[in-house]
């Protein structure tokens, strides 16, 4: 606020208010001159409209203090209103979106929630656990996930309300289609429930793998001889933190898929996409010809022959070559198809 | 049973406010347009509005102008010549292009609800 000599009335107070919930611009380097910088237009526009609205009353004989409270109380929430000037959604998720975001949930729920249930009570049960740490355990493991389960679901979708908005023409926009509606606007036209139906899938399909990965040092089939579980993968993973990595890819690879499926295909998504696409299958690769992937000690208490290792190796290896191959030509196909 | 009649008075006013707002929500964008052939600023606007029995909330139109303005249907200018700077807005030729295919449409909703009206 700029009012050094002067008290702070209702009406600066109020304009502060509603410049609060406005992007700043930014008051150097910018090329811009006084009259185009949004917040200060928007100061200075609100500050007459307001000076207006107060002398029309008092020129109908209202006390001025009287005036002001009217028209400020009329002008109703300063945040609402600054979401009406910087066209800002006022809901989490909306009905565009909000379909998608309770199918997604819902199926995330349902099967990762008891399959981490499940996962948990086994191996408590293996372990010999008593009765009441194997519930409490298993409760407290399906909860947490179911927690985590919702939070990041609705922040992805809070996300991608707030970014499609802007790119499709604001929160407005949606409330009030302005535009013609025809079929060529649709993001995927008849295929796009199928195609959300594979986006489902692939989303409970990572989200279980991420899980069994976090998990797997503690859960497990074979403990040393003080009863600590032996992860069957290998400790190296974790002490370098790589494992963090290439769950921070898996995730990406989900950002992209729903990316692909909610933005219209563009040049730079497509490399994007595709460079994250074969990131995973690249670093997997690497892995397992390094030998790096299962940990020794875990074949050896299994009892594996030395050759399983070599065997998943190379099935690792082709399925990572298969997968960046794969991925590549399905690049070039969406690109071909514009 | 007297109790539930009440309710019903009540609710009836509400689906009432609920629809009208509805069906007069998007005339408020063609009589901003239609009006500010004649440059005019917010609050004026408001005031003529009101009065031309278009009632609509200082909060749903300030934002208003500048989103039409966003979107190239009016321009605007700074007047500072007077003691108070206002901002006048003034329909552009896209605008008025707007509020012509607006007003057509506006027309024939008018002859399809008539002979609706008619037919029944």
């Amino acid at each position: 606020m700029t009012t050094p000599a002067t008290t702070n009335t209702l009406t600066d107070r109020y304009v502060a208010a509603v410049l609060r919930h406005l992007p700043r611009s930014r008051r150097s380097g910018s090329q811009r001159s006084e009259d185009q910088r949004p917040d200060i237009d928007i100061e200075r526009e609100l500050r007459a409209s307001i000076a207006d609205a107060v002398d029309d009353r008092v020129e109908a004989g209202a006390d001025r203090a009287e005036a002001e409270f009217a028209v400020l109380t009329e002008l109703g929430d300063p945040a609402r209103l600054a979401a009406g000037y910087a066209d800002r959604p006022l809901q989490l998720i909306g009905p565009a979106l909000y379909l998608d975001y309770t199918r997604l949930l819902t199926a995330l729920l349902v099967t990762i929630v008891p399959a981490v249930a499940v996962a948990v009570g086994l191996v408590q049960g293996l372990r010999g656990a008593g009765a009441l740490d194997l519930i409490g355990d298993t409760l407290g493991a399906a909860l947490t996930t179911a927690a985590h389960l919702v939070c990041w679901t609705t922040l992805l979708f809070a996300t991608i309300e707030r970014v499609a908005g802007r790119v499709t023409g604001g929160a407005a926009g949606r409330r009030t289609p302005a535009r013609r509606w025809t079929p060529d606007a649709l993001p995927e036209p008849p295929t796009r429930r199928a195609r959300y139906g594979e986006l489902i899938i692939y989303t409970v399909a990572m989200v279980l793998f991420t899980t069994l990965i976090l998990l797997s040092p503690v859960i497990s089939t074979e403990t040393d001889a003080h009863g600590v579980p032996i992860g069957v993968f290998a400790p190296w993973l974790w002490q370098t933190g790589f494992v963090y990595a290439f769950i921070a890819l898996v995730t990406l690879n989900l950002a992209v898929a729903y990316a692909k499926h909610y933005a219209r295909w563009s040049v730079p998504l497509a490399v994007a996409g595709t460079l994250v696409e074969i990131a995973c299958p690249i670093a997997l690769l690497w892995l397992a010809a390094g030998d790096r992937v299962l940990n020794p000690g875990f074949t050896q208490a299994a009892a594996w022959p030395q050759s399983a290792t070599t065997w998943i190796n190379t099935a690792l290896i082709v399925v990572s070559a298969l997968t960046i191959v794969f991925a590549v030509i399905d690049g070039i196909a969406r690109a071909t198809r514009r | 049973m007297a109790h539930s009649i009440v309710w019903h008075v009540h609710d009836d006013d509400e689906l009432l406010a609920t629809h009208l707002q509805e069906l007069r929500r998007g005339t408020v964008v063609l009589a901003c347009l239609l009006m500010l052939d004649r440059p005019d600023y917010g609050y004026a606007l408001l005031d003529r509005l009101t009065r031309a029995g278009l009632a609509v909330d200082a909060n749903t139109l300030y934002p208003l102008l500048r989103r039409l303005e966003k979107q190239g249907l009016v321009t605007s200018d700074w007047n500072t010549e007077e003691s108070r700077p206002r901002k006048f807005y003034r329909t552009s030729d896209r605008g008025a292009a707007l509020a012509a295919a607006l007003s057509r449409d506006w027309d024939e909703l008018d002859t399809v609800l008539r002979s609706l009206k008619g037919a029944s």
